[in-house]
């Protein structure tokens, strides 16, 4: 069992010193997500100009919540992993994997972990320089409860966010070029994850719609308990929706690649 | 004039021919400018169902806003957005060589080669909004008028175009340009959003006047909706800077092109 545990770990440090070598890019990176912040705060401090409240929430709810998914970006986020997946699908480096006692999920997920710690990490830097500006601005109700159930959510978004990524991966086995599929459902997550608008601000028979969708489970459903949003029994029945969106997804990974791995040549030694 | 022109048409055929081959390309690529949009527009939508005005413009004035910035970057996008990206690649792999060879202004060249069919497409798309914007608010151009806001969006084009080659032209120094293109549509945000929102001085100074993102969509929609009303600070402003920021762009161009060295031999 711990030997199984141990080849993890070791993609998983690996993982942290590949992604090290990206510090100063994810650093960069997030220093030019506080211009996109900068549009949020100069674009919903017009909308609130002449009103108290937006959707029953203030402009400092609102400007938390935009925040909050900016650093849950950094924190759950699949960056590139599906052009890597893609990557070593198209260029064979999957064949080593085909004769190893090694799951090629668990693999990459591991090394995902790493790879969200390290970015995480580095927007720390950029927040820190942004926080003179923004800290009178935050505002999180304090109820213990809401991290209870929060921490649990953010890693399920993680898992989402990853499986999601894997899932477009695995479409390297039957489409050569992926890069369209993943943009178009980048606008997608976008909008229905909640980071161009907090979810609720749709009409309410879309937005209940819409949250029994996978999307609004990457981002969106972690923000809004940390920011008030939800309630305790919300939160608790949409943990539950959000847990079984990850049991379904994994299921899907694993149809996938075992599909994939059928139409799969492995050519060379 | 004419030998350019018949230069680029030769590059509008090659493009077009070459779409035709990747028709599922161009297929996937246009419906993913098309999200990206409709995202912008849903955004207005949202908002505007819980507020009347975003700093003193409503919901038809900030679609025409909107559909003027997706207008002048879908004509970015068509025209000249893939030769300027992959002139960063070029630059550092080598492969530039191949435009100091060509019979003609090397920035030209350079930076007109591919057109990308799927962005002015899109930009049919993106004219359809502000027409629907300019009906909904019941404005009735006259022929001058849209002589000046076509004139407003052809100096937006050239203000976006100039800033994008003059952040490629830094792989000139850098040898790598990577991630400019994230700045770049970083910057772009700005521009949908009106200028009275800009409150205090250093954003005003920052994002108005110092790069004239801002000014680039902001002038069209006014003309349209204001009319001859416009100061002659909003009528020449963009046609000033746009002067300005090309004649930098031109400049900074031909200062980094000294430094280029080959890498392909």
């Amino acid at each position: 069992m711990l030997a199984a545990v141990d080849k993890y770990r070791h993609a998983f440090l690996l993982g942290l010193q590949g992604n090290l070598v990206y510090r100063w890019n994810f650093a960069v990176r997030g220093f030019f997500s506080l211009f996109h912040l900068a549009v949020v705060f100069i674009l919903w401090g017009a909308a609130f100009a002449g009103t108290e409240a937006i959707g029953g929430f203030d402009l400092r709810q609102t400007l938390t919540y935009f925040i909050t998914i900016l650093v849950l970006q950094f924190f759950v986020s699949a960056f590139n992993e599906d052009y890597q997946i893609s990557e070593e699908i198209r260029n064979g480096l999957i064949n080593q994997f085909l004769l190893k006692p090694i799951n090629y999920f668990l693999y990459r997920f591991s090394i995902f972990v790493a790879a969200r710690l390290v970015s995480g990490a580095l927007v720390i830097l950029p927040l820190l320089v942004a926080l003179p500006f923004v800290h009178g601005v935050l505002t999180f109700p304090l109820e213990p409860w809401r991290l209870a159930i929060g921490l649990p959510a953010v890693f399920l978004s993680a898992m989402i966010q990853f499986t999601i990524a894997y899932c477009f991966g695995m479409l390297t086995f039957w489409f050569l070029e992926i890069q369209g599929f993943v943009i178009l459902s980048m606008a997608i997550e976008a909008v229905l994850g909640g980071q161009i608008f907090p979810l609720d601000l749709m009409s309410p028979d879309i937005f209940a719609t819409s949250m029994l969708l996978p999307y609004p489970y990457q981002m969106y459903f972690p923000a809004a308990i940390f920011t008030g949003r939800f309630g305790f029994e919300e939160s608790l029945w949409c943990l539950g929706i959000q847990a079984c969106w990850v049991g379904i997804l994994v299921v899907i990974s694993r149809g996938l690649w075992a599909r994939g791995l059928r139409r799969h040549t492995a050519v060379g030694g | 004039m004419l030998h350019y022109f018949r230069i680029w048409l030769a590059s509008v055929r090659y493009s077009i021919v070459r779409t035709m081959m990747f028709r599922g390309d161009f297929l996937v690529w246009s419906l993913v400018e098309l999200f990206w949009m409709t995202v912008n527009l849903l955004l207005i939508n949202v908002i505007y169902r819980h507020t009347d005005s975003i700093a003193g413009w409503d919901k038809y004035e900030m679609i025409l806003l909107v559909g003027t910035s997706m207008l002048i970057q879908r004509f970015l996008m068509g025209f000249f957005w893939s030769s300027i990206f992959e002139m960063g690649r070029n630059v550092r792999t080598g492969a530039f060589d191949f435009f100091l060879a060509q019979p003609g202004n090397i920035m030209f060249m350079a930076t007109t080669r591919k057109l990308d069919p799927d962005g002015l497409i899109n930009s049919v798309v993106a004219a359809g909004v502000v027409l629907y914007a300019v009906n909904q608010l019941g404005l009735q151009p006259g022929p001058l008028d849209v002589l000046l806001y076509a004139f407003m969006v052809g100096c937006g084009l050239v203000i976006h175009y100039s800033i994008l080659v003059l952040s490629i032209s830094l792989v000139f120094w850098l040898t790598s340009a990577q991630g400019v293109e994230g700045t770049y549509f970083t910057l772009t945000e700005f521009s949908r959003l009106p200028r009275e929102a800009f409150k205090g001085f250093v954003s005003q100074a920052l994002f108005v006047w110092l790069l004239p993102v801002v000014v680039v969509s902001n002038a069209p929609a006014r003309a349209l909706i204001d009319r001859f009303e416009l100061s002659w600070a909003w009528t020449l402003g963009p046609f000033l800077f746009a002067a300005a920021w090309f004649g930098l762009a031109v400049f900074v161009f031909h200062r980094g092109l000294r430094r280029y060295t080959s890498a392909s031999s």
